[in-house]
């Protein structure tokens, strides 16, 4: 057996020179015919595995939705989704409201989707143009984990930011000397962008 | 969350088209990956179970793959659970036939299937499930009524009765009376509980003890281990003899690395679907503790077990020193063994058509193992093997990666060291260092940081 079994193996995430090399291990074709590559996502009509699984995730997540949290497709797109996190209680970002942009690749949940906080947030682990550094969403990322459970996990880092793996390491410093300062301005950020 | 119409109705198709709403599939058998029934499930060796594709897909072609629920290392890719297979076609036929549609429509776009089983038994037995999908909800609505009707269920034998109707439609009724001993000790009791099981779980109704038997001592399986064979053992029933490979009492392949571990979610479900034979299995093993060689840490647990590759090498901790040594074949796993990628030798056959190829790895090329291609091709043993070479450009990506780790004092070393090593590669090398350097910008920091984490 080789690659080609549409593993998409390292093809996916990596540019130019290395996609040579998956294309010589015989190109692997994502399952369902949707296309390993996440560049042109498939189209509702799709009935790959990758949607098939992300609708799954959908109704779970109608039924039983974390607390907090709420998610969906943005529209007609099943591969491309908006969630919302609401700021818990007893952290500077109480109150506020924030959006995210939420991409499956083709080959999910083979490959983590991307998430991006469309809302500005003074966070150590988003940076301005929303990126997140959360260990899951990169190169944690399990098969077995779910859109639920990455915005539980998003939640949980607003109660407890990750200061060793800081995107912004400013705030994480000012964070782990001053946290009162640091709460202050979250909060203002909060009161700023996020209601 | 505003979810357009085109959305909304697209998931109400999708719930239509499970028309078979009316089995509920219990959580066990849950596929963690894509979240649906189990489909020709695979066990890993920490007991987890997902289905042959999902498992496939999991995999890493350039490494150790990690399980997707306890991130335990592992680097075969298991055959298939038989057992399981035939357990879950007879428990919910047709949700497993609406996945046996589907997925055949993935391989056949993928132009590559997954193992076929034909097995001289099951074949009559599994077929006509498939094709009298309405019979046996025929059946399984009478034996609801049955379950339904008060005076019924006070009365075992009656029920009893009506089991064996059953597994009479199903073509079982020769297996059972020959174990029919084991079914008569069930008490009243027993058959409530089987009652209340299947008001809750639909289509539970058609499986016995028969279909869940230890591949050596033939009960009851008691906290099952499934070996990287597929088959399926009692933990008690595996003897690791310290300093030698475990091997399967059946078909004698090797299993390799540490004794797997108990398949919990199994386990649970035989408990709750068997309880008096469960009971008696375990009192059984609790009264003759000296047949039970290790209670020790065969529970899954998610802890990274470092002992459990012969593959690490001397340094352990460098996330890519378990090849650096070796030949690595990025993207071809063994077809016997199912090691993936294959380290070492590689043979591959040269009369297989099918695009996959069949390979093997040293070990299975020299015990000449008779296994089964893992994706159904038709290999023979009259077929011809040709020992493969590393794919020099997949070896440039290895450097590449190496060259990414972030170690600055050992990576001119090890390269050094590579070249050496392979003397194949030597004409190649000097272009190669020269792309290498080309390239070096290439490896995202995505691989870098996959790289960091298998360092965790």
């Amino acid at each position: 057996m080789n690659s080609s079994s549409g593993a998409g193996g390292m093809a996916t995430s990596s540019s130019a020179g290395i996609k040579i090399v998956g294309a010589g291990g015989g190109g692997g074709g994502g399952a369902g015919g949707s296309g390993g590559g996440g560049r042109s996502w498939p189209s509702t009509t799709s009935v790959s595995a990758s949607g098939k699984r992300i609708q799954r995730e959908m109704t779970e997540l109608n039924m039983d939705p974390p607390p907090d949290c709420s998610a969906g497709p943005k529209g007609d797109n099943l591969y491309h989704w908006v969630a919302t996190l609401i700021g818990p209680h007893g952290t500077p970002y109480h109150g506020g409201i924030f959006f995210l942009d939420i991409t499956f690749p083709g080959d999910y949940p083979f490959k983590p989707p991307k998430v991006v906080f469309k809302t500005r947030i003074y966070h150590c682990n988003v940076d301005s143009t929303g990126n997140v550094s959360l260990d899951i969403l990169k190169d944690s990322w399990s098969p077995a984990l779910t859109i639920s459970k990455v915005l539980i996990a998003l939640v949980s880092i607003f109660t407890n930011p990750d200061t060793y793996k800081p995107l912004v390491p400013g705030i994480a410093h000012l964070y782990s000397t001053d946290r009162a300062k640091h709460d202050e301005l979250a909060a203002e950020w909060t009161m700023r962008f996020a209601r | 969350m505003e979810i357009s119409d085109n959305v909304k109705k697209l998931m109400e198709d999708g719930s239509e088209d499970h028309d078979d709403s009316l089995e509920k599939i219990s959580e066990a058998f849950i596929c963690c990956v894509c979240l649906d029934l189990l489909y020709k499930p695979v066990v890993l060796a920490c007991g987890h179970i997902s289905c042959f594709w999902c498992v496939h897909k999991s995999m890493s072609d350039l490494r150790e793959s990690h399980c997707p629920i306890c991130r335990h290392p592992y680097y075969h890719f298991p055959t298939i659970c038989q057992m399981l297979h035939f357990l879950l076609l007879k428990m919910y036929p047709v949700t497993y036939r609406r996945r046996e549609i589907q997925i055949l429509e993935d391989e056949k776009e993928l132009g590559c299937f997954s193992p076929q089983f034909n097995g001289p038994v099951c074949t009559p037995q599994s077929e006509q499930e498939l094709n009298n999908v309405d019979s046996s909800q025929r059946s399984e609505i009478s034996s609801l009524d049955l379950s339904n009707d008060p005076s019924c269920s006070s009365n075992g034998v009656v029920l009893f009765n009506g089991e064996q109707l059953q597994s009479g439609l199903t073509g079982q009724e020769n297996l059972r009376t020959s174990m029919g001993g084991i079914e008569a000790t069930n008490t009243i009791v027993d058959h409530g509980d089987k009652l209340h099981h299947r008001s809750a779980n639909g289509a539970c109704q058609t499986i016995s003890v028969d279909d869940a038997l230890c591949t050596l001592c033939n009960r009851l399986i008691y906290r099952p281990v499934v070996l990287n064979c597929g088959h399926a053992y009692c933990e008690s029933c595996i003897v690791v003899q310290p300093n030698e490979t475990l091997k399967c009492q059946k078909c004698q392949s090797a299993h390799p690395g540490q004794a797997p571990k108990v398949c919990l979610d199994f386990d649970n479900f035989l408990e709750e679907q068997f309880p008096v034979d469960y009971a008696l299995r375990r009192s059984a093993f609790q009264l003759n503790p000296s047949c039970s060689q290790q209670d020790s840490a065969t529970t899954c647990s998610s802890e990274a077990t470092n002992d459990n590759s012969h593959l690490l090498t001397s340094s352990g901790d460098n996330p890519l020193s378990w090849w650096g040594d070796h030949k690595i074949h990025i993207g071809a796993g063994c077809d016997s063994c199912g090691m993936y990628p294959i380290i070492g030798d590689r043979y591959r056959c040269k009369d297989c058509v099918e695009e996959i190829g069949y390979d093997l790895c040293g070990d299975c090329y020299n015990t000449r193992s008779k296994l089964p291609g893992r994706f159904n091709q038709q290999h023979t043993p009259e077929h011809k093997f040709e020992i493969m070479r590393p794919n020099s450009i997949r070896n440039i990506m290895s450097r590449l990666l190496r060259g990414q780790l972030g170690d600055p004092s050992a990576a001119p070393s090890v390269s050094s060291d590579d070249v050496s090593e392979n003397p194949a590669n030597v004409v190649l090398s000097v272009s190669d260092d020269a792309q290498e350097t080309a390239e070096s910008g290439f490896a995202t920091p995505d691989e870098t940081e996959e790289d960091q984490s298998n360092h965790q």
